[in-house]
């Protein structure tokens, strides 16, 4: 199954490429609401992009607190990152369209 | 912890098989991260994610072509449970389309928020004095000092007589100054608006119409603009044309109203002020500076009224949203018809979930298969909210036509106090709602099932059958406790439209002061320009007077500048001539009427001390009045006031008291009556110009006193064939307008009423016949040792006692806490009225034990035999 790939998932797609491994850092690191960034990750796992797994419980139980969900890019994952880097590069080129900000079109 | 809770909740959204992990992942990201509550919100998209995951567009079309074949499979049940929830949703959607065109939707003009009513208030003056305008000194001033005002118009509404083609016409016309058009910010459609100056003395009179009379009149020829028409004896130029919804009250036409700056009259307060802040002004900014340059006018012009009567009157600014100038009166009712027909609802709802919970219990073998071949419990949800969801989308479709009409006759049956500038119909705002309680009746009676049946270990049910099982304990408590529920929201429903009516029987045997039967009324407008003074004024009442008394079937004939109820205002403050109020001090604003001498007899007001008006009591011959029984009573308690003498408070002229009339209700039939003088109809020096005489006729009839319209048509023709006769009706019809907002109210609580009890009864019916039914081979069992028939009789009638018991008592809880809400809409009973409680809950008891007798009985003519024998 494909992943249509928006902005979102573009984004969240890099994030976790960045390193950013949970759910709540990936939400910061893109600014977007937890609403969100959740359903892309499901997504996105759900299309094989994306795996993640349990972090070790010892980790956890040392912090005093629950176990926490890590994400990882898959082999397929890695192969769409392009794509992803494409999509957002084009959003960033519509954006800097926009006649009120000539300046960023110089790049 | 709030977060593990809501984290909880919400978790009932994801699939089963998901839900444990889940809920761990979640609460250890929201841990991790310092637990904010913002970042937990994203937890129910993300669940509704997951949970809409496994439903795939074609899964939810098998669904729906599943639930509708299943409906279909029980027309009956179907028709039912659809009825009951469209009326229901009908109901809503009517009256919410009624509240959104009314109050929830901006005013239909450009940049609504900057429109506002700014007039005064007086507190002091304690009388029901809603609003008080502007004089035009008033209007001059602030319209000179008021910075926060972009534009300031004030206004006077009335009527004006058009000739064309022979046939006068009566059109409804508003005085404005120029500003109007800029103040509600629509330009005009053909031509102009008024021009700067066109608001002096001495310009050219003009006329803006409206476009619904350009319409109608003119066929929307752009040819008649700077043509002249006869508007009152005046030629006018026409000038423009104003759009449909510039009105500020269904006017027809707009005339300037001139104030002549440099002699502005002072004193008169009778012109309603509108204005538009300038960007960015605030209502409470206009407040300050209006207090403020009040104070100044008050010191500039101590004659109209100095820093004494603003200290006695508690006169200020009031300065308010236009809006809720025009919705004040319907406010209340609208809310409080919401909230009613939201209970019908939900009592709808559960009538239909017990349906349901009486139809999943049928369906428990089918459901045994189901699981045995692999169904899964959140197939189960499935089929049943996809059940209920299609069936109350039905049900809503329904209603939303049922409201349709509804609205329509919603309208017709309104109080005319309803603006009619605003839009009523059904909308997208309108649809939304449907949609959305459609959408929740939906869910709320489609969870009942689902919380009873479809968390049960079913394969139970394969095997043996359902014989004698008491395993349906815990679904008869939420049988019952939906009865309960019922039973408490349609007495509630019921103490409401009791009361209501209640009041309506109190306010119809309210003394009026007055006889409404047989009586028929119309009115003048005469143009000054035909009548310029008291002299040819008098001449012409009497005229009319005789010619209409010569019509065969009139018995008496009388006429008043304003009759009780029709809404006009006029009062002065007054003061006894032998015992004035000191210097600075006001006397009591009496209401004040001109009227001819048969007034009184026309109208069947009783003369209680002295004699009625006669024609040479008029200001330059005997100079008498007559004045009603509470203003005798204030200026001279306990004595006989005929013979004394009154007069304006501080004017020179006095009159004499020549009789003292029973006393009136003048404002509304709720208000108590208020201090009335009567003056003779001409009532100023009688060479004097009149401004204008508009006039009611009343006619006391023999028969049916529509029957006199033609003839007194007839007599006016005779008398001055160019006056139009305005609005002719009868004088009960008056009374019955005034009454209008509460008989709506009566007639629409009364309505819910009566569907509440109605849709409760058939709910405490049908949950009593299915006990009755699970349990015929108990019944079989204990009447073949023995048992009497009355015994099982009395124990099921019991049963359905307790649970009206238990639901009436609630319901008095919840009807006595809500009553503050009803308070304000009630007349002559208390909102606590122990009567009407007292009554609707013994009235709701007799209903239900008849409805419970009937299956009851059917029980306990079980034979023993045949009830063992079957199943």
């Amino acid at each position: 199954m494909s992943v249509r790939m928006t902005q979102v998932t573009a984004l969240v797609l890099r994030a976790v490429a960045a390193g950013h491994r949970y759910g709540f850092d990936v939400m910061h690191v893109c600014g977007l609401p937890s609403g969100t960034v959740y359903p892309a990750l499901r997504r996105l796992e759900k299309g094989g992009l994306l795996v993640s797994r349990w972090e070790e419980t010892e980790q956890a139980h040392s912090d005093g607190r629950p176990r926490r969900r890590t994400h990882e890019l898959t082999a397929r994952g890695r192969e769409a990152l392009p794509a992803a880097e494409r999509k957002l590069a084009d959003i960033a080129r519509l954006l800097g369209a926009v006649p009120d900000a000539p300046e960023a079109g110089q790049g | 912890m709030i977060l593990r809770a809501w984290i909880r909740l919400v978790s009932w959204l994801v699939p089963r098989e998901d839900r444990a992990t889940w809920r761990e992942e979640w609460l250890g990201e929201l841990l991790a991260n310092g637990g904010l509550y913002q970042d937990a919100w994203g937890a129910l998209p993300d669940a509704w994610y997951l949970r809409m995951d496994g439903w795939t567009m074609d899964g939810m079309v098998r669904d729906v072509r599943m639930a509708v074949r299943s409906l279909l499979r029980r027309p009956f049940f179907t028709a039912v449970a659809g009825l009951t929830l469209a009326v229901g949703i009908g109901a809503n959607t009517a009256i919410f389309s009624v509240v959104d065109g009314v109050l929830l939707n901006p005013l239909p003009f450009p940049e609504p928020d900057r429109l506002i009513s700014y007039n005064h208030q007086a507190p002091g003056l304690g009388v029901n004095v809603p609003l008080i305008p502007h004089s035009e000194g008033l209007y001059l001033h602030y319209q000179e000092h008021a910075s926060a005002l972009a534009y300031f118009a004030v206004l006077s509404q009335g009527n004006v007589n058009l000739i064309s083609d022979g046939e006068p016409q009566q059109l409804s016309a508003t005085r404005v100054t120029r500003e109007y058009f800029d103040v509600v910010g629509l330009p005009a459609v053909a031509g102009r608006t008024f021009a700067q100056g066109e608001d002096r003395p001495g310009s050219e009179p003009v006329v803006v119409l409206s476009e619904g009379l350009w319409d109608q009149s003119f066929g929307r020829d752009p040819g008649v603009i700077g043509t002249l028409v006869e508007l009152d004896g005046v030629q006018r130029r026409i000038v423009g044309v104003a759009p449909d919804g510039a009105q500020f009250q269904s006017e027809e036409l707009w005339i300037p109203l001139v104030i002549d700056e440099a002699d502005p009259e002072l004193g008169s307060l009778g012109l309603i002020g509108l204005a538009r802040l300038v960007e960015g002004a605030t209502i409470e900014g206009a407040h300050a500076q209006m207090h403020d340059l009040l104070l100044r006018y008050s010191e500039t012009y101590p004659d109209e009224f100095g820093p004494d009567v603003m200290e006695q009157t508690g006169l200020d600014a009031d300065v308010k949203p236009l809006k809720d100038v025009f919705v004040e009166d319907t406010r209340q009712i609208l809310w409080v018809l919401l909230g009613t027909v939201g209970f019908v609802l939900l009592i709808a709802c559960a009538n239909v979930a017990n349906l349901f919970l009486v139809r999943a219990e049928g369906r428990q073998r089918e459901q045994a298969v189901r699981t045995a071949m692999g169904a899964t419990r959140s197939d189960m949800v499935r089929q049943y909210l996809s059940e209920s969801v299609v069936l109350s989308a039905a049900g809503g479709a329904l209603g939303l036509v049922m409201a349709a009409f509804g609205v329509r006759g919603l309208l017709a049956l309104a109080p005319a106090q309803l603006p009619n500038l605003l839009e009523i119909g059904i909308d997208g705002s309108v649809l939304l709602f449907t949609a959305v309680i459609s959408l929740g009746a939906g869910l709320l009676f489609g969870m009942f099932p689902i919380l009873g049946y479809a968390r049960r270990d079913l394969s139970g049910t394969l095997r043996d059958g359902s014989r004698g099982s008491t395993a349906g304990r815990e679904r008869h408590r939420v049988r019952s406790g939906l009865v309960v529920a019922q039973v408490a929201l349609a007495l509630v429903l019921l103490v409401g439209s009791g009361l209501t009516a209640r009041s309506f029987v109190a306010l119809r045997s309210v003394d009026l002061g007055f006889e409404q039967e047989d009586r028929m009324t119309f009115s003048l407008a005469l143009p000054s320009v035909e009548y310029p003074d008291g002299e040819s004024v008098e001449a012409f009442y009497r005229r009319l007077e005789q010619r209409l008394a010569a019509n065969p079937g009139v018995e008496r004939v009388g006429m008043i500048n304003g009759l009780p109820l029709s809404g006009a205002k006029s009062a002065s403050p007054l003061e006894p001539e032998d015992n004035p109020f000191p210097e600075g001090e006001l006397g009591p604003i009496v209401e004040q009427r001109s009227v001819t001498p048969d007034y009184f007899a026309t109208m069947g007001i009783e003369i209680e001390e002295g004699r009625a008006l006669q024609w040479e009591d008029r200001m330059d011959q005997l100079g008498g009045v007559v004045i009603s029984a509470t203003l005798a009573e204030a200026f001279w308690p306990g004595q006989s006031a005929v013979g004394r003498r009154v007069r304006t408070q501080g004017g020179d002229f006095s009159w004499e008291v020549m009789g003292v009339a029973h006393d009136v209700r003048f404002d509304g039939v709720e208000d108590e009556p208020l201090p009335m003088i009567y003056y003779p109809i001409v009532n100023r020096d009688p060479s004097q110009a009149v401004v204008a005489s508009s006039i009611d006729v009343v006619v006391r009839t023999a028969g049916d006193p529509l029957g006199a319209v033609s003839g007194a048509r007839e007599a006016l023709r005779e008398v001055d064939p160019r006056l139009p006769m305005i609005n002719p009706r009868t004088v009960e019809t008056i009374v019955q307008e005034s009454l209008a907002a509460t008989s709506f109210t009566v007639l629409m609580l009364g309505i819910a009423a009566g569907i509440a009890l109605l849709l409760g009864t058939v709910g405490i019916y049908g949950v009593i016949s299915y006990i009755v039914g699970r349990r015929s081979a108990e019944i079989g069992v204990r009447m073949a040792l023995g048992a009497p028939a009355g015994t099982v009789l009395r124990s099921f009638v019991g049963q359905g006692l307790r649970l009206t018991g238990v639901g009436v008592a609630i319901g008095l809880l919840a009807a006595f806490g809500l009553s503050k809400v009803l308070e304000t809409l009630l007349y002559g009973v208390s909102a606590t009225d122990p009567l009407t409680f007292g009554g609707t809950a013994v009235l709701l008891t007799v209903v239900a034990t008849l409805a419970t007798f009937i299956p009851a009985r059917r029980a306990s003519r079980v034979d023993p035999v045949e009830a063992l024998r079957s199943d």
